[in-house]
């Protein structure tokens, strides 16, 4: 049944970098309109996860699903963005977001209101024909964001997409993408070092255990939707917290 | 006109009149005779007399210098992408490319006439020789400098191979290739005053100088010099605005529109109401 089909299905992939493991057999499943989070140390592997379900980098073993159909080692069939904002500096903004459709049959001038359209609801509505570097850091994140939305893929790979933000701009971005993720009801797998957002932002947690990186803990954050910042005091916030910490640095965080 | 438009006029404009005036004064203060070196006045003043003469010379020149050019940057575009595709094309393509800057041009240039004749393909083919490689080495470097996550990204996103080189390796090569088409475009009249002084016939900007070399007129000498400067200079120049209009990026912050364009869209776009 469609209806049941989860967005995306990882089975027991595994991935080694010269004989030297870097992924341990992992199996994940997320559901379609799933906000899932993945945190864990440093080189545990949580980025080579992504690269294996985007495709990008065929796993030694295992299977990737999407929507129930094989995708293993083929591209194409999500979006991804990263902590750098990788737009291409000689596009505009409004060129940057129509990047998805240049690269696969060309831009036609439905994608470019299409693109219009989505900048203008998201706040971008301003910048369309600003070049990247004209813009904020906050900014480029968010412009990378519609790029990867304006692909029409529906499961959403963002690895540390805020990371090199500041604190301050990082709050509004999470704000902004629980925002824009209500808007559009795409699934959601996020990699961060960052707990507290991941509560903030998450249905689910997966943490994964030190590379060879297999996932070693999964809790659900109970907390309703939309979130606000003063949920982050909330018993099941800090209980959610303790616990995370707890998996990742083998002790009882106060 | 813009205050930062007359700073980039103005500025050059007084460190040339600069170097006008430490040439006169030289010839002022060592009393140098006018016929072994003569002030600015009387070489300008020797192109000016000329003038007749000189300007289909200068033409030609320039004739040159633009063929050779336009040869060289397209030969060495070509080179780069070929390279960067293969790594077997740039091991076999590299020493060579290295080799043909290594050849004196001046030694070339002689065997190249009698290859080629007495007409303005040798000259071409000259100046091609020396722009070629400028522009190679840059394009080349450009396109293996060309972020990595970037490439993965556009294949992630489903992009061909085919795709991928057009969209993102390609328009990434833009701002290298003026770099090497700068430094190609200086010495590009060097390679054709070359190409006409081995292939001295009359009737060419050399040659004139050559000539008035001969008959000891110095004023006609340094004022033939001073006009292929003019040239090589007023060829940087195009080269430098074709790249402004070519890389708004570096130096805007909008794409600029061309008006009605321009308010259609802000109309329809409430993120810009006030
Ligand atoms: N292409 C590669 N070749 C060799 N080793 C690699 C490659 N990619 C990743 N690795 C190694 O695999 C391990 C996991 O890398 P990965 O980037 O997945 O970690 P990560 O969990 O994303 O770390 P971080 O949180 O620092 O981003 C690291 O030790 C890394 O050095
Ligand atoms: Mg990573």
């Amino acid at each position: 049944m469609a209806a049941t089909t989860p967005k995306l299905v990882v089975e027991r992939a595994s991935r080694a970098f010269d004989d030297a493991p870097a992924l341990a057999p992992t199996s994940l499943a997320v559901a379609a309109g799933e906000f899932v989070s993945l945190v864990g140390p440093s080189g545990c592997g949580k980025s080579t996860l992504f690269n294996v379900v985007s495709g990008l980098l065929a796993p030694d073993a295992g299977r990737v699903l999407i929507d129930g159909a094989d995708a293993t080692g083929r591209p194409g069939s999500v979006g991804y963005m990263l902590q750098k904002d990788l737009l291409a500096p000689w596009r505009t903004v409004l060129g940057n977001i129509v990047l998805g459709a240049a690269l696969t049959r060309g831009v036609t001038a439905a994608d470019r209101a299409e693109a219009a359209a989505l900048a203008v609801r998201h706040g971008l509505g301003g910048y369309l024909d600003h070049y990247p570097h004209a813009l904020s850091g906050g900014m480029r994140q968010r412009v990378a964001l519609l790029r990867t939305l304006a692909t029409g893929r529906d499961l959403l790979l963002l690895d540390e997409p805020f990371g090199a933000l500041d604190a301050q701009t990082r709050l509004g971005m999470q704000r902004w993408l629980l925002e824009v993720r209500a808007q559009t009801g795409s699934t959601v797998l996020f990699i961060t070092h960052d707990v507290d957002e991941a509560i903030f932002l998450s249905d689910r947690i997966l943490v994964m255990g030190p590379r060879p990186g297999a996932i070693v803990d999964e809790l659900a954050v109970d907390l309703p939707r939309p979130r606000t910042l003063a949920m982050a005091t909330a018993p099941a916030a800090v209980e959610a917290k303790r616990r995370i910490l707890a998996t990742l640095h083998g002790e009882a965080a106060t | 006109m813009s205050r930062s438009t007359s700073r980039a006029i103005l500025i050059p404009l007084a460190s040339v009149a600069l170097v006008f005036l430490a040439w006169a004064l030289i010839i002022r203060l060592f009393a140098v005779d006018s016929f072994v070196a003569p002030s600015p006045l009387e070489a300008l003043g020797a192109v000016r007399e000329d003038w007749g003469v000189l300007w289909p010379l200068a033409l030609r020149t320039l004739e040159e210098t633009v063929y050779g050019f336009a040869a060289g940057a397209a030969l060495g575009f070509v080179l780069a992408v070929l390279m960067s595709q293969a790594r077997l094309v740039r091991d076999l393509v590299y020493p060579v490319l290295v080799g043909s800057q290594a050849v004196p041009i001046i030694a070339i240039a002689a065997p190249l006439v009698i290859l080629l004749g007495f007409g303005i393909l040798p000259k071409i083919v000259i100046v091609a020789w020396i722009v070629f490689f400028p522009v190679a080495v840059s394009v080349l470097d450009g396109l293996a400098r060309v972020d990595g996550d970037l490439l993965a990204l556009a294949r992630a996103m489903g992009g061909s191979r085919w795709r991928v080189f057009r969209v993102i390796r390609l328009p990434a090569t833009v701002g290298p290739l003026f770099s090497g088409l700068k430094i190609g475009a200086t010495y590009a009249v060097t390679g054709a005053v070359i190409g006409e002084l081995v292939a001295s016939t009359g009737g060419s900007l050399a040659g004139y100088q050559r000539q008035a070399n001969s008959s000891l007129d110095t004023a006609a000498v340094w004022g033939s010099t001073l006009l292929m400067t003019a040239i090589g200079i007023g060829w940087f120049l195009l080269v430098v605005g074709a790249e402004r209009l070519a890389t708004p990026w570096r130096t805007r912050s909008t794409r600029r529109r061309l008006g009605f364009g321009a308010s259609r869209r802000t109309t329809t776009d409430p993120g810009d109401a006030p």
